[in-house]
């Protein structure tokens, strides 16, 4: 076992060869890693909290106080902005993760079984593409807000956590997942249409393999390069989408601090000189981390890409 | 009693184009430790007689939709999936065409084969293990214990058939089908591949049905030979006299079609007119008929049954062979 051990490692370094020759995807993930480090530590790391209002030093430009300067309360902009990356921390794989399971389970049933199963699913997701993304976000979040903030009224024990803003994070988080499945589930589809059609499937089948063994040695796994580099992408996405959402003040809201909170919260300020700090900054991180979840994505396709 | 008796297998293809008549309605039994080889160009139905023996015919588009097959006294058309799930790979076992696309690129080959290990001989990772090794070293791979920690991309052509060969072989089945398992490889890695199975044969006592386009191969390997067209068997008969005395139009046109090595005069190797026909349109009557050099008019409405001609030796053909000149001269 022990040589299996080494077979792991050599593996491993082989993977990361191949990613790293991707610089711009070792920059992404240098800015995801960040992302992480400060979402988890914002507590910490944040040397105000994000809600202390201090109404003598409103909009002030950046100081040794207020490194990135104050809001129109007198809230210091860094601790909200790093504040801002523990929303997005919490978000972004929470939301993937439903959408892209929700994805995985349809597009292999739906890959697998063929025939109404098939249609139906597939069908299904055709009707969420054909609006867009973003609309349809907005749509659902707009739906549900009032029932999950009334649902969650219900539990007394969570109601620090409401107060948090855990409604809008769960409202966020079901729009997006119910949003990004479609993609996952057309994706994983392709694959297991294609892969079953292999001879190594065929070859599972004749020794008598049952059909959940066959998913999951022969297939799951000969599809999962493509399904890394798309869980990536949309970690990206669904910043964005929060973002968005909380732009339109269906997502986030005040004073709970997110990226895309922080954007609509400053957005007077556009002609102030403090602007740079105050709107630009949060929207420059926004577009950076997409972009970095990008790279990533492209350095693991090159990466788990055979033939290279 | 015949180990595997295979009784008007009828094997069709419900497409968007139409039905597909891949097998239509065929008869052929196997004996214990017997071989029987099955002939025939690309696209005749050999490949889907046997996958429906296995029940491997993906539904939809594909149905059986008649005849039997008994294995050990047993309908294997009428089991449930769990039964047949059973038979495969335990008791009849398979080995596909290419070596290089029949493995899982992601699992070790140590893996693969304890896969079937574990699935029927209910064995513990170790044992299966044990086992795999074992296996391994019958079909001659060296080093068998360093090498089941291997992947199927660190093996040759060869060395991953005889990687299918010991999956294969995992569960000491009775039946073996081959299903061109040599066509992928070079010619001399087929000689060894040919070798390895014949040798395995008799120390197992297995049965074998090989599939081929190349009556080359099957000539020292087979005590039968099956020759199919369209679906159909046109001759059935020992290996000796498909050799000897073929009686089949179709049969003659495929060894005319064989280079020989004790030829003395140099000759241009025969080529069959013409093409295989659509098996969704099949017209009435035989279907070799637009390519035969012996046609009369009976063989373009009735399509003859098959008859034996002499011991053992069976054709479906109106025409004696012997007796007739062809009607046009051999292209």
């Amino acid at each position: 076992m022990a040589e299996e051990k080494v077979e792991q490692r050599r593996r491993w370094r082989e993977f990361w060869r191949r990613f790293s020759r991707n610089k711009l995807a070792v920059v992404g993930l240098v800015l995801v890693f960040v992302m992480f480090f400060t979402g988890i530590f914002a507590p910490w790391l944040a040397p105000y909290s994000y809600t202390d209002q201090n109404l003598d030093a409103v909009e002030q430009m950046p100081s040794l106080a207020h490194p990135l300067g104050t809001d129109e309360l007198g809230r210091d902009q860094l601790s909200r902005i790093l504040w801002g990356a523990r929303t997005a921390v919490i978000i972004a794989p929470t939301a993937t993760f439903f959408g892209v399971s929700l994805g995985l389970l349809l597009g292999l049933l739906a890959g697998y079984y063929r025939g109404w199963v098939e249609t139906v699913i597939m069908r299904f997701a055709d009707i969420l593409f054909a609006f867009p993304g973003i609309l349809l976000a907005i749509l659902i979040a707009a739906t549900v807000q009032g029932r999950i903030e009334a649902w969650l009224k219900g539990f007394e024990a969570l109601e620090g956590f409401v107060k948090a803003g855990f409604a809008q994070v769960l409202v966020v988080i079901v729009a997006l997942s119910a949003v990004g499945w479609p993609g996952m589930a057309r994706l994983v589809r392709g694959q297991v249409l294609s892969l079953r059609e292999e001879q190594f499937v065929e070859a599972a089948w004749a020794i008598g393999a049952r059909p959940w063994r066959v998913i999951r040695h022969h297939i799951l796994p000969n599809a999962m390069a493509p399904i890394v580099v798309s869980v990536s992408m949309s970690m990206g996405g669904a910043i964005v989408a929060e973002a968005g959402l909380s732009f339109m003040g269906i997502g986030i809201r005040p004073p709970t601090p997110s990226w895309g909170a922080l954007i609509i919260d400053n957005y007077s300020f556009w002609r102030s000189p403090a602007a740079p700090v105050l709107l630009w900054l949060p929207a420059l991180i926004v577009g950076a981390m997409v972009a970095a979840f990008n790279f990533v994505g492209d350095g693991l396709n090159e990466a788990l890409s055979p033939g290279w | 009693m015949a180990l595997l008796e295979v009784k008007g297998l009828k094997t069709r293809f419900f497409t968007e184009d139409g039905v597909v008549h891949a097998v239509n309605g065929i008869t052929y039994e196997l004996n214990e430790g017997g071989t029987l080889g099955i002939v025939g160009e690309s696209g005749c139905g050999k490949s889907v007689s046997v996958l429906s023996v296995m029940r491997l015919i993906p539904e939809p588009p594909g149905k059986i939709v008649g005849g039997e097959v008994l294995f050990e006294g047993r309908d294997l058309l009428k089991m449930d999936a769990e039964d047949v799930r059973k038979v495969r790979g335990n008791r009849i076992a398979m080995v596909f065409q290419d070596p290089m696309t029949s493995l899982n690129p992601v699992l070790t080959i140590g893996r693969q084969i304890d896969e079937a290990l574990e699935l029927h001989m209910s064995m513990d990772k170790r044992q299966a293990r044990q086992r795999t090794i074992e296996l391994l070293e019958m079909v001659g791979i060296p080093e068998a214990g360093d090498r089941a920690d291997d992947y199927p991309h660190q093996f040759s052509g060869g060395m991953r058939q005889r990687v299918m060969i010991a999956m294969a072989l995992s569960c000491n089945p009775r039946v073996l089908i081959a299903d061109e398992p040599t066509t992928a490889l070079d010619v001399t890695i087929q000689a060894q591949i040919i070798d390895l199975v014949k040798r395995l044969r008799d120390d197992i006592g297995m049965a074998i049905i090989w599939i081929t386009h190349d009556l080359g191969i099957i000539a020292g390997l087979a005590e039968r030979v099956i020759v199919m067209y369209a679906g159909y068997i046109v001759e059935r008969a020992s290996v000796k006299d498909v050799y000897g005395d073929p009686r089949h139009p179709y049969t003659i046109g495929l060894l005319g079609s064989l280079p020989r090595l004790d030829e003395t005069r140099k000759r241009r190797l025969f080529s069959m007119r013409g093409l295989p026909p659509d098996l969704i349109d099949l017209q009435p009557g035989c279907p070799f008929a637009p390519r035969c050099d012996y046609v009369i008019d009976r063989c373009r409405e009735e399509m003859p049954p098959l008859e034996p001609v002499s011991l053992g030796h069976e054709i479906a053909c109106w025409v004696d062979v012997r007796s007739s000149r062809p009607s046009k001269p051999a292209s």
